[in-house]
Formats: C-alpha cells, structure tokens, sequence
C-alpha cells in the first residue's frame, strides 16, 4: 500500500505541498487531480524519491521510498523522458537495468509489450525516428517493463489516438486487476472519471476534496437534467433552483442547486409535450471546476 | 542486486565508443598521425626535382679570382645548415655578357641567378644578383654572408697574412663561460631554450583530451537531463553515482583516447622505420633531430624519472577535476545552448595553462607565472613545465598536486549539492541564487 501521512513541502519559503495525506491500495486506481502548479509534481516527484518531503512521511508497503523500493515503482511523466538518441531496445534495456532487472527479463518483458501495443517492427528503430503516438507507447511500456507494484501515469493519454487510448487503458485496467497501484493524473476529467474509484483534488499543494468518487458525486448537492420537447430556453430559466441552462443539439441541459429541485421543474414542464427527462450525476468536470473556483474564492 | 555504477558506466561508455563516429574520427586522427610522422616519404613517393641544383651564373670583372673563394664559402654554409652530404649550388663562371645570362634566366631557367661582381672604390666590390624571382630568405642570408667572407678572405689574403695566420683568424673563438648560479648549468640553458617549444608540443595532446572530456560529459548530462530521461534514472539511482558514472565513463575514454594516440604515433614511427630500412631518425630533419638530441644532452632523460609519474597524476586528478566542473555545470544548464556558453570559462582556463607553459621560458623566474603553476585546472600544464624548466622543484608539484585533490573534494562535497538540484531545475530563473541556496543546505 501507498501511503502518504501529512506530507508538506517546502521550496525555501513557497509551500508546494500542504500537509497532503492519502492512501492507494493494492489494485487501486487514484486519481490525483489539480490544476498547473498545484504541487502534483512535486507530490510524484516525492513518491518517486526524487525529493524529500520537508515534513511528513511517503512509505510503499511500509518501508520508506528509497532506491531499492523505486526499483518497484513505475513512473511515466508528461513530458518525454525517452532518450531520443536511443534505439527502443536500448531505452527499455537502459531502463530496465536501471529497475535491477535481468537482461533476459527485459527482453522477454519488452517482445511481449511491443506487440502487444503492435509496434514490434520498431525494435531497433530510433526513438527519435518514431511518431509522437508510438514515442508514447514506449514511454508506457518502459514505465511497466519492471511490472510495477506502484505505477504513477502522468497524462498517459497525451498524443494517443482513440484506437491506442484503448490499448493503453485495457493494460491499466488489467494491471490493476493483477493488484498493481495506480496513481492516474490528467485533465481529461473524462478518463479520470472511467478508471478511478478514489481520487483527491489538489490546489496550491492542499487538498480541497478527496474520498471515493461515488461518494464524492451522491455529496455534491447540484445536479443536471437533460430535458428535450417543445419547450424554451427562458422558460427553464425562469424556474427556481435552476442556476443555469447550456442549450445543446438536441436537449438542454438544466443545471440545479440540488435534487429537491428536480419536482419544481417537472411540474413546471409538465404540460409541454417532453421527450426526453433525465437526472444525472455531475460530470466529475463539474465538480472540479466547482471546487476549484470555490477555493480560489476563499 | 545490480552494481547499478558499474552498468550506468558501461553504458556511458559504450556509447561514446560504439559509435561510427568515433571509428570515423580514430581513422582519421591515425591517418594524420601516420602521414605528419612520414610526411617526407609521402612528398617523395609523389615525385618532383628534389635534387635540383641553383646555378648561379658569375660574371666576374674583377681580378680578385672571387668565384672560386665565394663558391667554397657558401658550400660551406650550405652543408652547415642543409647537412654535410647537402650540394645546393652549382656555380658558373661565364664569360657571356649579362644581357645573354639573363635572357637565360626569363626564358629558360627560372631557378637560376646571375652575380655580377664588378670593382668598387669604396667597397672594394660591388654585387649585383639577377633572379627571376624572390629570393627566399635563407638563401638571400646565406649568399650575403657568403659574399663578406669571401671579401674578408681575398682581402687578408692580398695584405700578405701568412696562412698560418690566416688559420688562426678563421678559427672558432672558444667562449668560457662562468655562471654564478652554482644550480645553473649550461645544459639548464639550452633546456630552457628548447623547453620553451619543445613542451607545450607534448602536452598538446592533454590540452586537447580536456576539451573532448569536458564537452563529452557536459554533453551527455545535458541530454539526459533535457530529454527529462533524468527523472526517471534519478529515481533509480542517486544523483551521485550517475554524476560518479559520468566521470568515470568520460576518465576511461579519454585515457583510452589518450593511448589510442600513442598507439597511433607507435604505427606512424613503425612505418618509418620499415620505409628506410631500419632507421627511424632518416628524413626527420636536421633540425628535428638536433632538437631531440639537445634534449637528450640536456639530462631530460635523468629528470624524467620523477617528471613522468607526477605530470600523470596531476593530469588524471585534473582530467577529474575538469570532469566534476562540466558535470556540474552541465546539471544547471536547461538545454544545448546553456551549457554551450558556460563551458567557454573552462575552455579559456586551460587555454590560459596552454599559453602560460609556452611563456613560462621567456619569463624566467615570474611570480606571477609560479603562483598560477599552483591553482587547480592550470597546473596539470603549468607545474610540469616549470619543472622541467627548473623554475619549481618536486616539492611544488607535490603542492600543487595535494590542491588539485583539495579542490576535488570541494567539488565533490558542495558541487553534489548543486547536481542534485541542478538536474531536476527545468527553469534558467534565479538559477544561481538556487544553487547557492543548494551549496547552503545541510
């Protein structure tokens, strides 16, 4: 298990991570989420042992993060970090002894994964030489090549097609299912949304929200209908509890203060002819930029 | 477990060798070294009138027989600087007018001169040379010197000086001399001499090793770290041993380098002395070989004893030092560009060493120059030289070989500091209050 306990940093007198605490457990998924310059960085780059928290302490399966423990952590940053000069096999060879793997397991572990992504012909290609999808795709398998307890995926989905975004989301699903730890981190809310159960949101290295998303969405009051007919915009409108209405191809979309609004506005409606009426959770989207707003505000 | 030093090290080597690059640039450099250390072979397997004789036309309207004393006067000053075997000069006496011999010369021989020796009042002769061209300069002072011998001859000849005499006038004046310096010693002065060229020469080679080390791991740094490849080995090993892999690594090519230049000089002599049937010093020039002997008479061969070890290990430390420098400054470079003008410093440093050893001859005794011969980065050149110039004894090289390992160690011990920072540092903002921030911190 990850575990972070009141981690705080500091560089010189700027806070970068505020007292930051939370868990990830064996076959987790964890979202940590925040805007540019929130301390998501720093709080990898702590994980990873490339900095020391000013106060508090990171353990992996209890033991402190030291080189020994990071041989089991995995860690695909959002900027390359390929060695452009370098042949795939090189990269994963390079990588993988840097991991303490054997060279027999790094080439077993690397034939499997180059085909499995379909990009077995590129061996000995130079990165350089690759499309920015593929350069992708070698970043992720050089960042699972040591099948790791702890994997941290810094917007993995950066560059990929539709067609690879599901290659590389089969494989986290399924890292997951064989017990590894996730940390997922992106500003697609809507990958965020699909693979993580837990998640904390972080702003100017605090957490403002954290807990499972389930139960992060049941809390969050607001709500949106989605009503089509014949009916108009202004009218929604003028129905109280309704903050706002996005008027979309097909329907609108009714955003309320919460669920006990949902009766005033059938009943307000009720005499159009409606096709479509259906209350939904918020986007996770929604939530984080509620949240944000809200703490920028304080 | 992995010996994760070891492997990164490998690694950082293979790739500066299993490179075509590197293959490319050894068969260039062996080539050079071949054809400089066989070069007169090489212009002669390609012909040309390497034999020619100047003729030199004399047309002399004096009474004075001046061909004759003149002829013998610059052969012999021809032999004493071409060698003894040397006959330049083919002389003429002609009886032709000095509009036919030079019609000869503008029409058919170029490389050929016309001396016209006529009677002077005031200067007893007058000369007067006809050539194509220019003269080049050693010729022209030859045939000077060669003309006043001559006059000085006919004229002590025709004052009726017997030749007993005359023997006694043209002999070799032997100077005494007396040096109060009861250390100095006529062999110390002619190493002076030759020091002062002879050396900056051998360490040339050091001189240029240390750029290619310097570039080389600043290099390989800065592409790691620009690439950020840098956090993900970070995470993996320490900041110290990748920055102890990059020395390393960078060491072992450049001593690598270093005897692959030797080996290369080995070859270039070998083939010499297979082309000229067993002997190596042939067609190396009078001069070259003068110079070598002056050396070896000068007692180099004695001081070379202790001179070899110590220059070798002040260079390997300094390699090390120059090493933890670029390493150093490469982690606080954010790409190419940086790093390109903070090696400039380094460059200039031991540009300083290179000059200064070549100067430290002509200003004997500089205190300037002696105190520099201490400072680390310079003295690997400087402190070897002064040596053999015996300007400094074994005791200062001692010294200054015990600060370059001080200053190893405060590079190590702050410039870590500054590494680990430097590598994971992406912006150029405040770079340097960072680093000393770095230096500051426990």
């Amino acid at each position: 298990m990850l575990k972070l306990e009141n981690v705080t940093k500091y560089y010189g007198d700027f806070l970068a991570v505020d007292n930051l605490s939370f868990e990830v457990k064996p076959g987790e998924i964890f979202g940590l989420l925040g805007v540019n310059g929130a301390g998501k960085t720093t709080t990898f780059r702590m994980i990873m042992g490339l900095l020391d928290p000013t106060s508090g302490v990171i353990t992996l399966d209890g033991k402190n993060i030291d080189y020994d423990v990071t041989d089991n952590i995995g860690f695909l940053t959002e900027e390359r970090s390929l060695l452009v000069k370098l042949t795939v096999k090189e990269q994963c060879l390079y990588y993988g002894n840097l991991k303490g793997m054997s060279e027999r397991k790094i080439l077993e572990r690397m034939d499997y994964l180059l085909d499995r992504f379909g990009i077995s012909d590129y061996k000995d290609k130079k990165i350089k030489e690759l499309s920015k999808g593929n350069q992708q795709k070698i970043q992720f398998i050089t960042a699972i090549i040591n099948e790791p307890k702890l994997l941290i995926l810094d917007e993995p989905f950066s560059g990929l097609d539709p067609f690879n975004t599901e290659l590389f989301k089969d494989m986290i699903v399924e890292m997951s299912n064989n017990g590894s730890m996730i940390i997922f981190s992106s500003h697609r809310m809507e990958h965020v949304e699909l693979f993580c159960k837990k998640l904390v949101i972080i702003l100017r290295g605090k957490s403002v929200l954290e807990g499972e998303l389930k139960e992060i969405k049941e809390k969050y009051q607001k709500k949106n209908i989605f009503i089509a007919g014949d009916i108009t915009k202004e009218q929604l409108e003028k129905i109280t509890g309704v903050y706002q209405v996005v008027e979309r191809a097909s329907d609108f979309e009714v955003k309320i203060n919460d669920s006990s609004i949902v009766p005033n506005v059938f009943q307000e409606i009720k005499n159009n002819v409606i096709t479509k009426f259906v209350v939904e959770e918020p986007t996770l989207n929604e939530i984080f930029v509620a949240k944000v707003g809200e703490s920028f505000e304080k | 477990m992995k010996n994760k030093l070891r492997y990164l090290t490998e690694v950082s080597l293979k790739r500066k060798i299993k490179t075509k690059w590197f293959l490319v640039a050894n068969a260039l450099l062996a080539l050079a070294v071949i054809c400089v250390l066989n070069i007169d072979s090489i212009i002669t397997f390609f012909g040309g009138d390497f034999n020619e004789k100047t003729k030199i036309y004399i047309i002399d309207n004096t009474d004075y027989d001046f061909k004759d004393v003149f002829s013998n006067q610059l052969t012999v000053l021809d032999q004493s600087v071409n060698g003894e075997e040397s006959e330049s000069y083919e002389f003429i006496l002609t009886d032709k007018s000095e509009a036919e011999i030079t019609k000869t010369i503008e029409d058919d021989e170029n490389n050929a001169l016309l001396m016209v020796i006529n009677e002077n009042q005031e200067t007893v002769i007058g000369i007067k040379v006809v050539s194509e061209s220019f003269i080049d300069t050693i010729q022209y002072q030859l045939m000077s010197t060669a003309i006043n011998n001559s006059k000085t001859s006919i004229a002590l000849a025709t004052t009726n000086v017997s030749e007993e005499e005359l023997n006694r006038l043209y002999s070799t004046v032997t100077i005494d001399r007396v040096v109060l310096d009861e250390d100095k010693n006529s062999e110390d002065e002619n190493m002076e001499m030759i020091m002062t060229t002879v050396f900056p020469m051998v360490i040339l080679p050091f001189f240029m090793l240390t750029i290619f080390l310097v570039q080389m791991i600043g290099a390989e740094i800065n592409d790691e770290k620009t690439t950020r490849g840098m956090e993900i080995i970070i995470s993996n090993v320490s900041p110290k041993t990748h920055l102890l892999s990059k020395i390393l690594s960078g060491n072992v090519f450049v001593l690598l380098q270093g005897g692959l230049l030797i080996l290369y000089f080995g070859l270039g002599l070998g083939i010499r002395f297979l082309m000229s049937s067993g002997d190596i010093a042939s067609g190396l020039g009078s001069s070259v070989m003068d110079i070598v002997n002056q050396v070896l008479a000068t007692g180099l061969s004695d001081k070379l004893i202790y001179v070899i070890p110590l220059t070798l290990i002040l260079m390997i430390i300094t390699f090390v030092a120059y090493s933890l420098l670029a390493g150093i400054l490469a982690s606080m470079t954010t790409n190419a560009e940086d790093f390109g003008q903070l090696q400039t410093p380094i460059m200039l440093i031991s540009l300083a060493g290179y000059y200064l050893s070549m100067m430290a001859g002509l200003f004997k005794g500089a205190l300037f120059i002696r105190i520099l011969s201490y400072v680390p980065l310079i003295s690997a050149i400087l402190s070897p030289s002064l040596l053999v110039l015996g300007q400094i004894g074994i005791i200062d090289v001692i010294i200054s070989i015990i600060i370059v390992i001080g200053f190893n160690y405060l590079l190590i011990k702050y410039g870590l500091k500054i590494y680990k920072i430097g590598i994971l540092n992406y912006s150029s903002k405040d770079l340097w209050k960072k680093m000393f921030k770095a230096i500051k911190e426990k």
